[in-house]
């Protein structure tokens, strides 16, 4: 992370700008046993009360750092019932990273969003058919799959 | 825009930046080698 991904212009852009970057030795006591890790890179989103929304273990390469924090801050605003912010970070995702490993599950938290937002069942069945088109073999299209009867 | 990441080393204050900024934390655990 420290010799590609980090040094990247466009992921330094991205961390200053979106989020609060904390750096901890991965044998820091007492952090290292709160958050059980075991391996390296480990990364976590964090909402500003401290609570995990988002881990990530191993290297991730710009073009998948910066989706993958994307999808990291929309769980964190979903999960806090914050919809509308976690659907600016869902969107901004599946906008500019539509290839990107983070997009399947990025559709489909975001059909979730929108049926929490609305109690309209149709952005879930709407889910179900963009995962299954663009994403057929996704573990994110079998978790849809009931949408499809919606 | 910066040079480089300016990576925090101390939880309190990460989180007391992110009540104020209202943005959540990314937290790195690495190893330093």
């Amino acid at each position: 992370m420290d010799a590609v991904t980090y040094p990247d212009a466009k992921v330094i852009r991205f961390i200053t700008e979106n989020m609060i970057p904390l750096r901890i030795a991965f044998d820091a006591q007492p952090l290292s046993t709160d958050f059980n890790i075991k391996w390296t890179p480990a990364l976590v989103t964090l909402d500003p009360d401290g609570k995990e929304h988002h881990r990530t273990v191993g290297f991730l390469a710009p073009e998948e750092l910066i989706p993958s924090l994307l999808l990291g801050m929309g769980k964190s605003y979903f999960e806090t019932d914050r919809f509308d912010e976690a659907l600016g970070s869902l969107e901004k995702l599946l906008g500019e990273y539509p290839e990107s490993d983070s997009a399947p599950e990025a559709i489909y938290l975001r059909g979730v969003c929108q049926y929490k937002s609305t109690h309209d069942p149709k952005p879930l069945k709407e889910a179900y058919d963009q995962l299954k088109a663009a994403h057929p073999s996704s573990e994110w299209t079998k978790r849809a799959y009931p949408y499809r009867l919606l | 825009m910066a040079e480089n990441i300016k990576w925090g080393t101390d939880m309190d204050a990460a989180l007391a930046l992110a009540r104020a900024e209202n943005k959540p934390v990314l937290l790195d655990f690495f190893n330093p080698g």
